[in-house]
């Protein structure tokens, strides 16, 4: 029994001491540094990267990660580690002064993370479409780029607002988003998809779902009767496989509208599976799916 | 025929497995994606002002270091307890529903979008804590109402326990927003990652707590697995011995899940491994077993940081990789020389 009481004893002395000794409040070490200065940004995300190019920021980002592809640039710069598995020691071994985020559970983790090390860190948000002008907006505030900023979403609210007057009164076309075929998964109302098609003159033939993207069966697809269907095409394959991989799928499905009349598009996916600043292209490229008269 | 364990034995063997445990942790912590160099770490430490070398040494590198040897000594210490007093073999830490519990609550915390620390520690970890220990006692309290056949009636609660917690899982899985559930996946994968000196400090005193307390404990375990009768008839209390094993082994697993995830395979092959090349005697087994864990984990977590670099693995697919063969290899050269 002795020993035991004694083991427990030493247990809360280190407990104890340890508290005193090691703890610190972490707010304490959030210091803030001139926006304008930040010269080595790390972004941590493929549309942060294009965020940062198109506030003409190029030259003072120091690291991506390995799926920041576009612009062609970008894939020039030193790498720390993928969207979902960052490398913490190429991060600070990059030494930068801010390091923007994505809103994601494990980008919010990085963040935290390189924070409490003291370094400068910017989490944004990009769920929506209005989430994506802001933090526009914010990164542009952050770097000192606020009038870029400013002028990047001038350029593209003007773009999206031409294109809403062009469809303005023609009739909505209505769309089967499919972002996975077997289990068959498409993208519910709750989505920034759906924003896009909205945009591009479209209604989203799925109504109100619990699911983000709500894994369907045959029958919804039957009782929708969607006009078109649209699958963004995964990676950067072969297209026109992909295309014919679609096609001999929802040739079974013989009374959809979509099928009948031939509509079923594969179209290119980075563009419209995040939201950057090629956002009007990929409205666009939906656009001509449902509206191919008007492009 | 086993030889006895005298203790000089033991000590020479735990003192043998402590230095190389060093040496492992000395030479992991010169490998990774970026050069260091240790004269430019010194250097930093001289000068009063902290350069990258510096940080990412004695701030990333070597907190995730110390923390794969205390992950990998709980679970391997719990693994063995586990497997001597349920006397299955195939019995790990998770065998009771630790894995499951703690998922669940990862998963309930990523859904609701919990962002500010609690206790200074992440919402993750203490959500994974509290479903652990909470899973633990769910289980050991359906157990025990199965009544007599204890030990049985506690691995089918186990069981079950573990089968509906998974399903739940996989429900909040399925309506999750996919940047929560890919978050979750990761986790259940099993991840290393740097903590603060105070985490280290307090998970650490408390698994080698808990590893000293399994040790006392060993001479009882050792009647125990021989089977519960004989144990009473020798005099052990089986019924305080189970308990007090059980709470620590939980105890201990509880806090390496909820720092790094579920880390499998460890606590499975590592108490086998030393069993089979070191014999099955418990105040052997149990420091044996921490100790090698401690490199295992320290060696699959460099490989984890370094192998699909710049990004990096979860480690819990290392530990399973390089783990399965390792073990088979172990099963098939030593297995004819000693029984379980």
């Amino acid at each position: 029994m002795k020993k035991w009481i004694c083991l427990l004893l030493f247990l809360v002395l280190w407990l104890v001491a340890g508290f005193s000794v090691f703890y610190e409040d972490d707010s304490a070490l959030l210091g803030m540094v001139d926006a304008s200065a930040s010269k080595r940004i790390i972004s941590t995300a493929p549309n942060l990267t294009e965020i940062l190019y198109s506030l003409g920021l190029g030259e003072r980002i120091v690291a991506v990660t390995t799926d920041s592809k576009f612009p062609a640039e970008a894939a020039d710069k030193a790498k720390i580690g993928s969207f979902w598995q960052m490398n913490i020691e190429a991060i600070i071994a990059a030494k930068p002064d801010l390091v923007i985020t994505l809103d994601f559970p494990q980008q919010k983790d990085i963040a935290g993370r390189l924070g409490r090390m003291g370094y400068r860190t910017l989490t944004v948000n990009i769920e929506k479409v209005d989430d994506f002008f802001a933090a526009v907006e914010e990164i542009g505030a952050a770097t000192g780029a606020s009038v870029e900023a400013e002028g990047l979403c001038g350029q593209l609210r003007g773009k999206l607002g031409g294109l809403s007057k062009q469809i303005s009164g023609k009739e909505r076309t209505s769309v089967l988003w499919v972002v996975q075929r077997e289990p068959l998964r498409v993208a519910g109302l709750d989505t920034f998809v759906n924003e896009l098609i909205e945009l591009a003159g479209g209604v989203n033939a799925i109504g109100k779902t619990a699911h983000q993207y709500p894994p369907i069966g045959a029958e919804q697809v039957i009782a929708r009767k969607p006009d078109v269907i649209i699958e963004p095409a995964m990676g950067w394959g072969d297209m026109t496989k992909q295309r014919e991989a679609a096609m001999d799928f929802w040739k079974r499905f013989s009374n959809v509208p979509a099928v009948v009349n031939d509509r079923i598009y594969v179209i290119e996916g980075d563009t419209v599976s995040q939201l950057g600043p090629r956002i009007y292209d990929g409205v666009e490229s939906i656009g001509r799916c449902l509206h191919p008269e008007l492009f | 025929m086993e030889k006895l364990l005298t203790k000089r034995k033991l000590v020479v063997r735990i003192g043998f497995a402590l230095i190389l445990l060093i040496l492992v942790m000395l030479a992991c912590s010169m490998i990774g994606t970026e050069a260091v160099s240790p004269k430019s770490v010194i250097a930093s430490v001289g000068e009063g002002q902290v350069n990258a070398d510096y940080e990412i040494f004695v701030r990333v590198r070597l907190p995730r270091i110390i923390l794969a040897v205390i992950v990998g000594a709980a679970l391997a210490c719990s693994g063995v307890v586990f497997q001597g007093l349920l006397r299955n073999p195939l019995a790990d830490p998770y065998i009771l529903g630790i894995s499951s519990g703690a998922g669940l609550g990862v998963i309930v915390a990523m859904l609701l979008g919990l962002a500010a620390p609690i206790w200074g520690q992440s919402p993750v970890t203490v959500f994974a804590f509290v479903g652990a220990i909470g899973t633990v006692m769910l289980v050991w309290f359906i157990g025990r109402l199965t009544g007599r056949r204890h030990v049985a009636g506690l691995l089918l609660a186990g069981v079950v326990v573990n089968a509906f917690f998974s399903a739940l899982i996989m429900f909040l899985t399925s309506v999750g927003r996919s940047d929560q559930v890919f978050a979750t996946i990761f986790w259940l994968m099993g991840n290393m990652r740097e903590e603060s000196v105070l985490v280290l400090w307090t998970s650490g005193g408390v698994v080698s707590a808990g590893i000293v307390g399994l040790f006392f404990l060993g001479s009882k375990l050792n009647a125990i697995s021989f089977g519960e009768r004989d144990a009473k008839t020798m005099g052990v209390k089986t019924g305080q011995v189970q308990f007090a094993a059980f709470s620590i082994a939980a105890l201990i697993t509880g806090v390496a899940v909820s720092l790094s995830g579920l880390v499998g395979f460890v606590g499975l092959i590592v108490p086998h491994a030393v069993r089979l090349v070191f014999g099955p005697d418990h105040r052997q087994l149990i420091p044996l077993s921490a100790i090698y864990a401690g490199i295992f984990m320290v060696a699959a977590d460099t490989l984890a940081r370094i192998i699909v670099a710049p990004a990096q693995l979860p480690v819990g697919v290392v530990t399973a990789l390089v783990g399965g063969p390792f073990f088979l290899f172990l099963l098939v050269k030593y297995s004819r020389k000693v029984g379980w």
